[in-house]
């Protein structure tokens, strides 16, 4: 569950940038070099490395290196993250409700 | 409510509404509830009334507590109503949580059970989650998706 509430904080903090953003956006269309993905991006390599470590780190995409090429290759699964937020405060709320009862119905707190 | 961005919840909680709202509103019965186990909270403050402060901490080895809410009480009604929101945090600074601002609104209702206790959290509508639309995989899902629509609709 934090781990879980970590993961979606990562998420949100990877695509809270225009230039990530683009990249993922990219990436849906199929993997990609890092230096063809650079290419299109108005920014020095070693900027735009910054940005696909911390979409690698936030898990959005993967890397692969292959002699001196590295690939960059979307991971949908974790995109799809975001879309069940409202769900995950949902369950959130669910169990906190759940833990409450317990307390107050459990022993005598009073 | 708005179905997409809110969410409501009820329970009938069979305890007294007195005992639902100490639950709440005093920091040492609130730390034992407030955060799952196996992980820690600290209550930092409580200051359960109009503008006042709703901190919270976690941790996960009970040594090192990292920040987990900080928020500002918007209405409190003793024994019935309890308003605060994450938008506004404890020094009354706008505040942009991660993941998402809220205000949620939880009231303590009579019930010949106990406690009629329900909630409502109202979301705002995150920019992440236009950002996440923006990423729109027009070429991806979006294809499949009206696709689908249009065999299961008939047209073509």
């Amino acid at each position: 569950m934090a781990q879980y509430s970590a993961q979606l904080d990562g998420v949100f903090v990877a695509l809270a940038d225009p230039t990530r953003r683009a990249v993922v956006r990219r990436l849906g269309r199929g993997p990609m070099s890092v230096g063809d993905l650079a290419s299109e991006f108005p920014m020095t390599l070693p900027s735009f490395m910054k940005h696909v470590r911390t979409l690698e780190s936030n898990g959005l995409i993967r890397t692969v290196k292959s002699g001196r090429v590295r690939t960059c290759v979307l991971r949908r699964e974790r995109l799809a993250v975001v879309d069940d937020w409202l769900a995950e405060q949902r369950r959130i709320w669910e169990e906190r409700t759940d833990r409450l009862e317990q307390f107050v119905t459990g022993e005598d707190n009073s | 409510m708005n179905p997409d961005l809110d969410l409501g919840l009820e329970r009938i909680i069979r305890a007294p509404r007195a005992t639902v709202w100490n639950a709440w509103t005093d920091p040492a019965r609130l730390a034992q509830w407030w955060i799952p186990a196996p992980m820690r909270c600290q209550v930092d403050r409580l200051d359960v009334r109009p503008g006042g402060a709703f901190v919270t901490r976690m941790s996960e080895d009970g040594e090192e507590f990292v920040p987990h809410l900080d928020a500002c009480f918007l209405a409190v009604d003793a024994l019935e109503r309890i308003v605060f929101t994450n938008a506004v945090d404890s020094s009354w600074r706008p505040a942009n949580p991660a993941p998402i601002a809220m205000t949620a609104t939880i009231t303590f209702g009579e019930h010949p059970d106990g406690t009629d206790y329900r909630i409502v959290v109202r979301h705002g509508d995150p920019e992440s989650r236009a950002q996440h639309e923006e990423l729109g995989f027009a070429d991806g899902w979006g294809t499949v998706a009206t696709q689908l629509a249009a065999l299961v609709e008939g047209t073509r």
